[in-house]
């Protein structure tokens, strides 16, 4: 048979974010694939080492354009574990319902990317509709829509404003009603089950062999392996939550644990309402002397939260001076992102690669950085 | 802390280690010297340690050396270990991972690509990845000058407005 080079990105409508495969395809069964990042690459790690601690906040969100929240927070920790810098509180309880929320507007991103290679349309335009909900809650609360630039180190940059309580617990509520509409909608869909069910396979091996993390592994390892399980940051050792894992990793279930995900955030964010203090201070000041000059003690730290894709961490390094001496993005996606495509994206069909983009959880400017 | 110091002692019993550091409260930073990497390496794998969850490195110009950061991960007791070493960095060699943890392979070709390692072993690791038709110096080693670069490359533009003093900024 002839063997055909097909270009898949990175203006593709299936492909997330500008990233590019080349596939040598057989009819229509995919015989090799190579994955040719670089085309978000904004050179963010040589950046960050000519600006200041601080005027890296306005640059890190935009790392991942998806969720930018989990950017500022590994930053935040890790120049407070380097400065030493104990955290207010009040603080801790605001991130994790920043950090949830914008858990639950990826997750809802993530169904829109289930509609576009399914032709299931309707899924992107109710699930990116409801996305825009929470984003009216970030506006009211950060200034900004999209990159908030909330969580610095400290704290976070100023309170909650009055009455958003009731705000993000109505959104609560309206979620809850709408979650299971979507399950309808996208789980008992016979085109996602015709197109989802025991394809995409993602054995145990193979996560180890790539070192994927995040909704992947655990669907494929049977086990808890959740960073805010396994070592809590903020407050998340004071919460209740279940993580969804099980045995058996296919595109569909990788999917069906989004919804799952999506309650348990709820969960957390109503216990974190309840729990945490009333009032009190959200930032501490480290700035010492001038208010943008400051400087973080020399050391070597690797900061690492869960993300709605998996481990993701920064290693941060720093000589003591008012900017950083070089810090390194470990994307979440990296793994089955690159080598994941090149080993394992061989043998689907053409019309499935955009699936196992979206089902694998690929942020294409996350590994390109 | 105390299974941090068990882990520790075990690994200084078998291994000679240089220094150690905790930078956090379930991180470990271990220095070791080149030669001993991949056999810290494959004990660290075999007692748990299963995934390489990043392979960086440092430019440290001041003291001519390159620091290749691995940091390996336990999902069972969430202890991250660092394992760092130093090369020199005029000929930057090292030999690859690739067949203790496969998924190192393209983070071994990022260092090479950023900072110009060479790891043997490792053919993909030549080509480039992010960068097409890069023609300069690694660019995320240190005596790189980004504004250097892009001045001898691209031509300068000439802005024929003032944009702040037509909004009434700065005069």
């Amino acid at each position: 048979m002839k063997e055909v080079k097909l270009f898949l990105g990175p203006q593709h409508p299936g492909m997330h974010g500008n990233y590019s495969v080349h596939m040598y395809v057989d009819g229509d069964i995919i015989k090799k694939a190579y994955p040719l990042p670089g085309m978000l690459h904004r050179g963010f790690e040589k950046l960050m080492e000519r600006r200041l601690w601080m005027g890296n906040i306005a640059l890190i969100p935009r790392i991942c354009v998806v969720e930018p929240d989990i950017n500022e927070m590994v930053y935040a920790m890790g120049i407070e574990k380097l400065g030493n810098i104990e955290v207010p509180e009040r603080a801790h309880w605001i991130r994790m319902i920043i950090l949830e929320l914008a858990r639950i507007a990826i997750h809802l991103m993530s169904f829109g990317g289930i509609g576009g290679p399914t032709g299931l349309y309707t899924a992107s335009y109710w699930s990116i509709a409801d996305r825009d909900l929470i984003l009216d809650i970030f506006e009211k609360i950060t200034g900004a829509r999209v990159y908030h630039m909330y969580i610095v180190a400290g704290g976070v940059r100023k309170d909650l404003p009055e009455g958003i309580e009731e705000e993000i617990i109505g959104l609560l509520d309206y979620l809850e009603k709408r979650l299971p509409e979507y399950e309808e909608l996208i789980l008992k869909n016979p085109i996602i089950h015709a197109r989802l069910k025991d394809n995409i396979l993602l054995p145990e091996e193979v996560v180890w062999e790539l070192g994927v993390t995040g909704i992947g592994m655990r669907s494929a390892v049977d086990k808890e392996y959740d960073i805010r399980k396994v070592k809590p940051y903020a407050r998340y050792d004071q919460v209740e939550f279940d993580v969804p894992f099980g045995p058996y990793s296919d595109a569909y279930t990788r999917v069906s644990y989004k919804p799952i995900e999506i309650r348990q955030s709820i969960r957390i964010i109503r216990q974190s309402l309840e729990k945490m203090p009333k009032e009190g201070p959200v930032r501490v000041k480290i700035s010492t002397g001038s208010a943008l000059r400051w400087t973080v003690p020399a050391g070597m730290v690797y900061p690492v939260i869960e993300s709605a894709r998996g481990e993701y961490g920064y290693l941060m390094v720093s000589d003591g001076s008012e900017m950083p001496y070089r810090i390194a993005v470990r994307g979440a996606s990296y793994p089955q992102g690159l080598l994941g495509v090149e080993k394992y994206l061989p043998g689907h069909r053409i019309d499935d690669a955009s699936l196992w983009m979206d089902t694998m959880g690929v942020c294409a400017p996350e590994i390109d950085r | 802390m105390n299974s941090m110091n068990s882990i520790y002692e075990n690994l200084k019993s078998k291994f000679n280690i240089l220094g150690v550091d905790y930078p956090d409260d379930m991180q470990m930073a271990i220095d070791l010297d080149e030669k001993d990497i991949h056999t810290v390496i494959v004990y660290l794998k075999s007692i748990g340690y299963t995934q390489l969850s990043m392979l960086t490195c440092v430019d440290w110009i001041k003291e001519g050396v390159f620091q290749l950061v691995y940091i390996v991960f336990n999902w069972d007791n969430g202890i991250h270990i660092l394992v760092r070493t130093k090369l020199d960095r005029e000929n930057p060699k090292f030999r690859t991972i690739v067949e203790i943890y496969p998924g190192a392979q393209f983070y071994e070709r990022d260092v090479h690509e950023f900072f110009g390692v060479e790891f043997e072993g490792n053919e993909i690791s030549y080509k480039n990845l992010f960068l097409e038709l890069w023609d300069d110096m690694p660019p995320m080693r240190k005596d790189f000058d980004p504004q250097k670069y892009s001045d001898e490359k691209y031509a300068a533009r000439e802005y024929k407005s003032k944009f702040i003093s037509e909004v009434g900024g700065e005069k």
